[in-house]
């Protein structure tokens, strides 16, 4: 099938990691349909995604204007990122946190990225911890994280 | 904006699918009704391929080892497998329709995850879940949320906590 890998950074193991190591995620840019598409595939048919007379409305403090990406799509991104990279390696994906920090809505084109941070060997594995980030078109950093990953040793 | 219920819903942009967040709503707990560490009623559901394959369109993740059987079988994981981020899935395929984490208007605010083994197509998911506080900042009402997911085998798959401001 046809497969196309995200460009990432030239790491190519866990001994060749290196603090500041980047990765290059691949850009997404929502639509209302795949908006609508995620709805489908999620189950989440919360009206924040696909009712644009509930969207005139304010929430709290917050008035989006109309219809808003879900903030898990930016998880499923950040995800795919950190797994094209590590799947090559041999690596393991086993954590991720985020905090949204703004809504993405349909014709914005967000693209995630990833920061090594640290590194760590411990009793039974090896291990490296990834700033994660996502920003809009505009530079606006929509969505900030962590994650880390698992490197098992040769056994 | 006022409770949900006070407002005309417009129906015709309603999915056209079995699951509304409309419905059922009298019977959602707000805020105020949320007691954590209580736990919720969950239902369990059968993960398929196709519901993997389509979450995977959705986020744009086509990696073989979701979408490609032969390239699966032959790789270290031995057959195909989900995606980590498939909780997204599993969260609603586990949530009763009259669960609050279904109420309009519930905006995530972050999420938390820790993964352990991959869920596969046909494995049996079981959610235990539980509000684990709730508290008021900014003039917002926030719930923490505990899930944990587990395969027909009581293997945990994943684990997580998730923010969420509640609609007032």
């Amino acid at each position: 099938m046809t497969q196309t890998m995200t460009p990432t950074s030239a790491t190519t193991s866990f001994e060749s990691l290196a603090i500041g190591d980047t990765i290059a995620g691949t850009p997404f840019a929502p639509t209302r349909e795949t908006i609508r598409e995620f709805c489908d595939a999620s189950l989440d048919y919360n009206p924040l995604h696909w009712d644009d007379a509930y969207m005139k409305g304010n929430f709290g403090k917050t008035s989006f204007g109309g219809i808003i990406m879900h903030g898990m799509t930016n998880f499923g991104i950040l995800t795919k990122m950190l797994t094209d990279w590590l799947y090559p390696m041999g690596g393991v994906h086993r954590r991720l946190e985020t905090r949204w920090k703004a809504p993405v809505k349909p014709g914005d084109t967000i693209v995630p990225t990833g920061t090594i941070t640290a590194k760590k060997e411990t009793a039974g594995s090896r291990w490296a911890v990834i700033a994660v980030e996502i920003k809009n078109q505009h530079g606006t950093t929509i969505a900030q994280g962590e994650a880390m990953a698992e490197f098992p040793p040769a056994r | 904006m006022g409770h949900a219920s006070e407002r005309t819903v417009d129906r015709t942009a309603a999915p056209k699918v079995a699951v509304d967040f409309w419905a059922d709503e009298k019977n959602r707990k707000m805020w105020d009704d949320i007691v954590p560490g209580a736990p919720r009623k969950t239902v369990p559901y059968v993960l398929t391929r196709e519901a993997i394959q389509a979450y995977c369109r959705s986020v744009g993740d086509l990696h073989p080892l979701y979408m490609d059987e032969d390239y699966a079988a032959a790789s270290p994981y031995g057959g195909l497998i989900a995606p980590p981020s498939i909780h997204i899935l599993l969260m609603f395929a586990c949530t009763p329709m009259d669960d609050w984490m279904r109420s309009p208007g519930t905006v995530n605010a972050g999420q938390s995850w820790s993964y352990n083994l991959p869920a596969r197509p046909g494995d049996t998911i079981r959610m235990d879940a539980r509000a684990l506080d709730k508290f008021i900042r900014k003039d917002r009402l926030f719930v923490i949320h505990d899930n944990v997911f587990f395969n027909q085998n009581d293997d945990v798959i994943c684990s997580g906590r998730g923010w969420t401001i509640r609609p007032m």
